[in-house]
Parts: C-alpha cells; sequence; structure tokens
C-alpha cells in the first residue's frame, strides 16, 4: 500500500524539494548571460589595448604635448568625412556604454545566482590562484565601475573632479594652424595631484587582476576546450594584464616623478 | 604495519533530520592508525558511540574502492578530505598528525539539502541526468564490427569524461555552487560517441537547462577539478557552454 510507504518513521522528513525538470530555468538563462559577459568583455579588452597605445603617445621623445593632443583630435573626428563630424565618436560611445551597461548586468545577476546556489555555507580556498580573484571579480569590477565614471569626470567632461587648471575650451594650436583640446595638460594637471595619481595606480592593479581571471575566462565562456586555445588564453590573460597596468600606471607615477611634464 | 596510535579529535556534524538545527559534536578517537581511511575513522567512531549508547553518525559509502561516488562530505571544510583528486574512502588518517582536530560536515550546497548527520540529498544530479544524460536511440541488433568507427583517441577521450562518479564534489568545492563539472563531463562524454551524438543538441538545451534551475553560475575558479575523485579535467566546464552554444545553432536533435 502506497499510505504505509510514505506514512513509514521519518519518512515525513525526507526532503521535498523535487523541483520537476520540466519547470524552466531561471530567464535570462545563466549560460546567455556568461556569453554576454564574454562577448563585452572581449570588447573592453580591445577598447582597453586601444586606449593603452593612445596614453603612450605621452612617451613619444620629440614634442608628445603635440602628438597626444593631435591624437586625441584625429579620435574626435574619426572616419571624417564618411560620417560628419563627432558621428562615429558618439556611436561608439553608445557602443560602448551599452557593453558596460550588459557586462554590469550580467555580472551582477550571475553573481547573485552565484551566491544563492552556494547557501549560507563558506568555502576553503584549496589553492588555486584563481580562487580568490575569481571569487572577487564583482567587487574589482564595482570599484572599476567607480572608477570609470570618475576618469571621465576627470579628463573627459570636466566636471566636479577635473583639476584646476581643466579646459575644454581649445587652448592648444596645432602647427598648421587651428587650435584643439589640450588634452595632454589636462593630464598632467590631473596627476599633478597626488592622492589623484596614487588612485589611477591602485585601480590599474585591480584592473590588472580583473582582466587576468577574465580574460581566461572568455574562453571557457566561448566553450573552448582544445589544450592549446585553453593554455594560449591563461597566458595571454596574464600578458594583457601586465600590459595593461604596467602601461597606464607608468604615467601618473611619470608625472609625479616630474618624467612627464608641460 | 605500524603500531603507531594516533589521538584526533573528531568535530562532527550532527542534525537529526531535514528541517532539525545542526550542531558539531566533539568526540576524541585514541586509537587511530595511520593508515586507516578517514571513513573507517567514522566506523571507529560510530563503534565507540554504539557502546556508549549513542546513536552513530550516518553517512554514506559503499564501494570504499572509490568508483562508486557514495560517499561525500567535507573534511576541514575541502570536499573529500585534504587530498585533491581522492574519494573519501580513499584518504587516510596519515594526512593527519597525532593531536591534530578534524572536522567532518556533510557537503555544503543550497542544492544538496541536509537528509541526516553527514548524508546530503544528491538527487539533483540525477535530476540533470534524467533531463538528458542518457542515449535513447534505437541501437537495433548489433551492428557488424567496423561499421560504427571510433578512433582510439576519441574512445580514450570520451572514458576519460564518463569517469565521472558522480559524488557532488564539484558542486560542495565551488564557491557558486555550480554543478558544471559534473554537467560538461556528461556532455563530453555522450558528445564524442556515435550513439550519443545523435541526441546532442537536444541534451544540451534541456539538460543545462536543468542545471541552471538548481545549481550556480560557473565562474572559471578552478577548485571542483582539484577537489574530483575521477580526475575529470578542468575543461569540462567550458564543455558545458560550447554544447549549449552550438545547440543554439541547431534546431534538429543531434
Amino acid at each position: 500500500m502506497s499510505s504505509e510507504i510514505t506514512t513509514r518513521s521519518g519518512a515525513d522528513q525526507i526532503p521535498v524539494a523535487r523541483r520537476p525538470a520540466t519547470t524552466p530555468p531561471p530567464r535570462p538563462q545563466t549560460w546567455v548571460l556568461k556569453v554576454i559577459m564574454a562577448a563585452t568583455g572581449s570588447v573592453f579588452v580591445a577598447f582597453l589595448l586601444f586606449h593603452l597605445a593612445g596614453n603612450l603617445k605621452v612617451y613619444l621623445p620629440d614634442d608628445p604635448r603635440l602628438h597626444f593632443n593631435e591624437y586625441a583630435h584625429w579620435l574626435r573626428g574619426l572616419l571624417n568625412p564618411l560620417l560628419p563630424g563627432e558621428t562615429f565618436l558618439w556611436l561608439f560611445r553608445g557602443a560602448l556604454a551599452l557593453c558596460l551597461v550588459l557586462h554590469v548586468y550580467s555580472g551582477l545577476t550571475i553573481w547573485v545566482r552565484g551566491r544563492r546556489a552556494r547557501g549560507h555555507h563558506s568555502r576553503s580556498i584549496n589553492g588555486t590562484r584563481h580562487h580568490l580573484i575569481g571569487r572577487t571579480m564583482i567587487f574589482s569590477g564595482l570599484i572599476i565601475l567607480a572608477f570609470i565614471v570618475f576618469h571621465l569626470l576627470d579628463l573627459t567632461v570636466g566636471r566636479g573632479v577635473e583639476s584646476r587648471e581643466f579646459s575644454s575650451k581649445a587652448t592648444f594650436t596645432l602647427p598648421e594652424g587651428g587650435s584643439v583640446t589640450d588634452a595632454y595638460a589636462n593630464l598632467v594637471h590631473s596627476f599633478e595631484r597626488w592622492p589623484v595619481a596614487v588612485f589611477y595606480v591602485l585601480v590599474m592593479l585591480v584592473v590588472a587582476l580583473h582582466l587576468s581571471h577574465g580574460i581566461w575566462s572568455i574562453v571557457n565562456d566561448f566553450g573552448g576546450t582544445a589544450h592549446r586555445t585553453r593554455t594560449v588564453f591563461l597566458f595571454l590573460a596574464d600578458v594583457i594584464a601586465l600590459i595593461v597596468v604596467v602601461g597606464n600606471a607608468s604615467i601618473p607615477i611619470a608625472v609625479l616623478t616630474g618624467g612627464i611634464t608641460l | 604495519m605500524t603500531d603507531e596510535k594516533m589521538r584526533l579529535i573528531l568535530e562532527v556534524w550532527r542534525q537529526d533530520g531535514p528541517r532539525a538545527e545542526g550542531r558539531f559534536e566533539t568526540h576524541e578517537i585514541t586509537d587511530a592508525t595511520p593508515e586507516m581511511s578517514l571513513l573507517e575513522l567514522l566506523d571507529r567512531l560510530n563503534h565507540k558511540l554504539v557502546e556508549e549508547d549513542v546513536d552513530p553518525v550516518a553517512f554514506e559509502s559503499d564501494c570504499r574502492e572509490g568508483i562508486c561516488g557514495t560517499c561525500g562530505l567535507d573534511v576541514n571544510g575541502v570536499p573529500h578530505g585534504p587530498e585533491d583528486n581522492v574519494p573519501a574512502c580513499g584518504q587516510h588518517v596519515r594526512s593527519f598528525k597525532s593531536g591534530d582536530t578534524v572536522r567532518f560536515e556533510p557537503f555544503r550546497a543550497k542544492a544538496f539539502p541536509v537528509i541526516r548527520d553527514l548524508i546530503v540529498d544528491r538527487t539533483g544530479l540525477d535530476r540533470i541526468i534524467q533531463a538528458g544524460g542518457t542515449i535513447a536511440v534505437d541501437a537495433g541488433t548489433a551492428p557488424d564490427a567496423d561499421t560504427l568507427q571510433v578512433t582510439h583517441d576519441e574512445a580514450e577521450r570520451a572514458l576519460d569524461f564518463a569517469g565521472c562518479i558522480g559524488c557532488g564534489a564539484c558542486v560542495a568545492a565551488c564557491p557558486n555552487g555550480a554543478a558544471y563539472l559534473f554537467t560538461g563531463a556528461k556532455l563530453a562524454h555522450l558528445a564524442l560517441i556515435p550513439h550519443g551524438k545523435q541526441e546532442r543538441a537536444k541534451r544540451a538545451r534541456s539538460m543545462v537547462a536543468q542545471m541552471e534551475h538548481e545549481f550556480g553560475p560557473c565562474s572559471q575558479i578552478g577548485e571542483c577539478a582539484l577537489a574530483c575523485p575521477a580526475d575529470i579535467p578542468l575543461p569540462a566546464i567550458a564543455v558545458v557552454n560550447r554544447e549549449r552554444i552550438r545547440a543554439g545553432f541547431k534546431r534538429k536533435a543531434n
């Protein structure tokens, strides 16, 4: 008799959280979110490398101020005259902003789901370096998000946290005539404030941690199973992280130590 | 054989039922020997408890030679115990020093509710298998030899992934309570063999959906592959996304 089976001693204590296989998984599905993170993350990695290439113009031997400002000016008018004025710049910014929103949304959702699935239990660290970095991706990510806001206010918009000398007005005159924003001067003035310089350096270290795990995650999220692909990505993750941190963090240090001046 | 006797302090999780409050109980074993397995250490404790007329500690074990996947518990917070890639039955007291404290806890994950003491409900893994971890094609009578060709390397690779014993240590090791190593091992193994290929995409869709329903997301941390007593390699976690993305481009079952 089935009733006897279900009423045997203690049977009512067996957990009955039997979720049937037919109920839908949480939406959006986690694997979709992971693919979105990997895709948008790849965009950010590419962006960071291009951004770095532009930044490094401050180290050009003759007249870095001219080269840096010319480059900044060229960026604003990219794809002219195919797209007039700053059209491309704004398309580019829009795409990056969209990627950022998707990346942050996916990251937060995945983090919440992970915490829920673990339950109220601690986890011991059993050795892998990626344990600590992987588990703190949400925090390094939020620090970077805050930094992006600061960075835009400091050197792009010039509101709130910009240096006293910041000017978005045309202040730098090109040799062939015409005047452009003196982005180089804004950079130097900003980093001459030592707390800001230290902040930039520290954030770059956080970016490096985020990258070293993020780039390694890209290969996993896109389903890379081949041994060679995975080894290459594991190596690239550290190399790119190192390049970004050394390249970018050296600039505020150089300004503070007098290596870069107006 | 040594005559060396070890004194170990055992902190054991006691929980009368799924809804009961759990607590750690401390016991002392004075006659442990280095060659004892951790399960034998628990056996020793249970003998002692029975002699004292106390309920023995409930824990699961079956083959005790590392092939069944029945045993599974956290030892000092690590699934199965301090040695990497060894099931609890194959872990030995010699990993500890006399006087050490050994803490036995059930596997910890939201998807693994405690049934009693060190026993957890791991049927969440069964439900992933039910969702598609099987081969449901009519194989007919045995075909002639060599009509279904599988290269040696492919067969070996499929076997590597088929080695999963379903113990759940990957979930218990994962800071996200994810079952990617488990699911990935099944998907990889079945995608490599001829009969399994027939339902490759359909399987990926249903198993991943079921997995996400009860288990967490993967963050490529790598703890699972260190805990896995069947040596399932870490690329298994990437297999989950590889198979699911592939299925996204497919309308048919394969």
